[in-house]
């Protein structure tokens, strides 16, 4: 009985985290979905959002959860000045112009965030974080379960905004066809930046709620968020958002029972091989039909 | 060719002089030749064959680990465990691309990113193969002929030769068969396919010569640092300043790489006491540069408008 119960309780820390890690993806493949482009610097705005609520809190003393008012906003604008700016101008180039812009924008961010708060860990104590109650002799993170949460909600909302909303139609039609969608009169520059807006503002929300569980460092931390959310897009499909969940938990799943039953100091490997597993043999995801679908 | 073998000559002639003109400032010439050698030879494959490898940390960290554990290992010296390394590598660079190449395009990028992390986490765990996260040091090198191999003098000759070694490689391959079907590749694979040309086995042969000769500067690495951590030698922001600084200095042409190592090391050294450790900020922004107005990089954009003049003047 012992091991089942162990066995449960990985399953459920690998659930928890996998929500975690599919908050950080959804954001990565709806920009990959919609503009073809893979967004390197998506870990270095999940950081920028563990720093925003860092100075929310050091500033205002606000709560993580709360900082999301003003953090999400700030988000989605500073995903939107980007793709003016920067990626809207290489969406004709190659496809890997695309890769190195956003690639350079995240050595901007993490060193930009290094000079700003320097190189020592920060973290927002709140009394919460390490709760935990219990269901069934399972053990549950307090701060995870939110995150979770957090994860269910964005879905459900992008769902609804992605089939429900006149904008969202227009997303879909963009991924679908971009030229097709302006020929009825779509503008598709607009959408490309709403999507990007859209991704940022996912990830920086990501960073908020994983702040009371995780230190933020400036540049370390982003390339390890970004992986992660690679490994979960490729596990789902790359442009598939519904899929992304079904990635994160499978991604938490697999990395929290490889640590225990195998090796634990490889942890992080096995969503790698798992990744390069599915690249090469299902490059369109384990639940994709087709590449192109959001 | 001979031009740019003659222009070579004569540089690795200047380079020569440099220790007795600046003795106090070798560390960082070693850094700017050691960086010259990786983006050239990451250029064989990311630039002459168009396949970006973010993943290259790898055999700079193999060459360094061979040299270090060859040393204290087994008392082997340098020379013989950087030819072994060059040999490991090009066999690992094998498997990797074979497991690799079936991706196109960033999908590729993506996937040497994951290898390099996968090893990266080998070199860290396994302990009694690498000495584990605390790293391995060189206590001790032999001395042929009497030199000091702990000397920066000494050093500083070896990423020279190293330098040179893998730039006149890359002016032999771009005039020679191999340096065509590398370009023909990079264009257009399907088209390379129809003209006889076998794109796996071109990319291959690229990938292992890129990856026995990054190794080799891997080993002088080694040297230079006398301690070699797995977080520093195998970190993604190494593989990321290698491809960096080839492609901000010209994908695709001889000089480039060269000149972008030049340029990004000497830019670091300036701004070091402005940035400190955030030096990394001026990849990030010279390469936003080179992507969105000089695509073709510096050297690449100098040569362009060489090549427009002198049609300019024809006509």
């Amino acid at each position: 009985m012992a091991g089942l119960d162990i066995f449960l309780q990985n399953i459920a820390n690998g659930v928890l985290m996998g929500g975690v890690y599919a908050l950080i993806g959804i954001g990565l493949t709806l920009v990959f979905g919609v503009m073809r482009t893979i967004n390197f610097a998506h870990g270095d705005f999940v950081v920028l959002g563990m720093y925003s609520a860092v100075l929310f809190n050091a500033l205002l003393g606000w709560d993580p959860y709360l900082s999301l008012v003003l953090a999400m906003p700030i988000g989605f604008f500073a995903g939107v000045i980007v793709e003016r700016f920067i990626l809207s101008r290489v969406i004709d180039a190659p496809p890997e112009s695309a890769l190195l812009a956003t690639l350079g924008i995240s050595l901007i961010i993490g060193n930009a965030i290094l000079l700003t708060f320097g190189g020592e860990p920060r973290s927002v104590q709140v009394s919460y974080a390490s709760s935990t109650f219990s269901i069934a002799g399972v053990n549950v993170s307090m701060v995870l379960l939110l995150a979770g949460i957090a994860t269910v909600i964005m879905i459900a909302a992008l769902y609804a905004l992605l089939n429900r909303t006149e904008v969202g139609r227009a997303i879909r039609g963009t991924a679908e066809n971009r030229l097709g969608a302006e020929l009825v009169g779509i503008d598709t520059r607009r959408i490309h930046s709403i999507v990007f807006g859209l991704g940022v503002m996912l990830a920086v929300m990501a960073g908020v709620t994983l702040i009371p569980l995780l230190f933020a460092t400036p540049t370390n931390t982003g390339a390890v968020f970004t992986l992660k959310a690679f490994v979960v897009t490729v596990l789902g499909g790359l442009g598939n958002v519904g899929a992304a969940i079904a990635g994160g938990i499978l991604l938490g799943v697999v990395e929290v029972l490889g640590a225990s039953y195998f090796m634990s100091e490889y942890r992080e490997a096995y969503g790698l091989i798992a990744f390069l597993l599915i690249l090469l043999f299902r490059p369109e995801g384990l639940f994709g039909r087709t590449v192109k679908r959001v | 060719m001979i031009k740019h073998l003659i222009g070579l000559g004569v540089l690795l002639a200047i380079g020569m002089t440099y220790p007795a003109i600046f003795p106090n400032n070798l560390t960082i010439a070693i850094s700017v030749l050691l960086f010259a050698g990786w983006a050239t030879s990451w250029d064989l494959l990311g630039g002459w064959n168009g396949q970006v490898s973010l993943g290259h940390a790898s055999f700079v960290g193999l060459g360094a680990y061979f040299v270090a554990i060859g040393q204290s290992q087994f008392g082997l010296a340098p020379w013989w465990t950087m030819a072994m390394a060059a040999a490991v590598a090009a066999v690992l660079a094998y498997f990797w691309g074979w497991l690799t190449f079936s991706l196109r395009g960033p999908y590729f990028s993506l996937s040497t990113i994951a290898v390099a992390e996968i090893l990266r986490l080998v070199a860290i765990n396994e302990e009694w193969l690498t000495g584990g996260a605390t790293g391995v040091f060189i206590a001790t090198l032999p001395e042929p002929f009497g030199v000091d191999l702990f000397s920066r003098t000494a050093q500083f000759y070896m990423a020279l030769a190293f330098a040179g070694v893998v730039i006149a490689t890359v002016i032999v391959v771009s005039r020679a068969r191999f340096g065509y079907q590398l370009r023909a590749v990079r264009e257009d694979e399907d088209s390379a396919m129809a003209a006889g040309i076998d794109p796996t086995a071109t990319k291959l042969k690229a990938f292992m010569l890129s990856a026995a000769l990054t190794s080799i500067g891997g080993g002088i690495y080694g040297i230079v640092l006398a301690f070699i951590e797995p977080h520093v030698i195998f970190a993604l922001l190494l593989s990321v300043q290698i491809a960096l600084t080839a492609i901000i200095g010209g994908r695709g042409t001889i000089w480039g790489p060269a000149v972008g190592a030049l340029v990004l090391i000497g830019a670091g050294e300036i701004f070091r006491t402005t940035f400190a450790e955030a030096n990394m900020l001026i990849y990030g922004i010279l390469i936003l540069v080179v992507v969105l107005f000089v695509p073709r990089g510096i050297v690449g954009e100098l040569a362009r408008r060489h090549i427009r003049r002198l049609y300019a003047k024809r006509a």
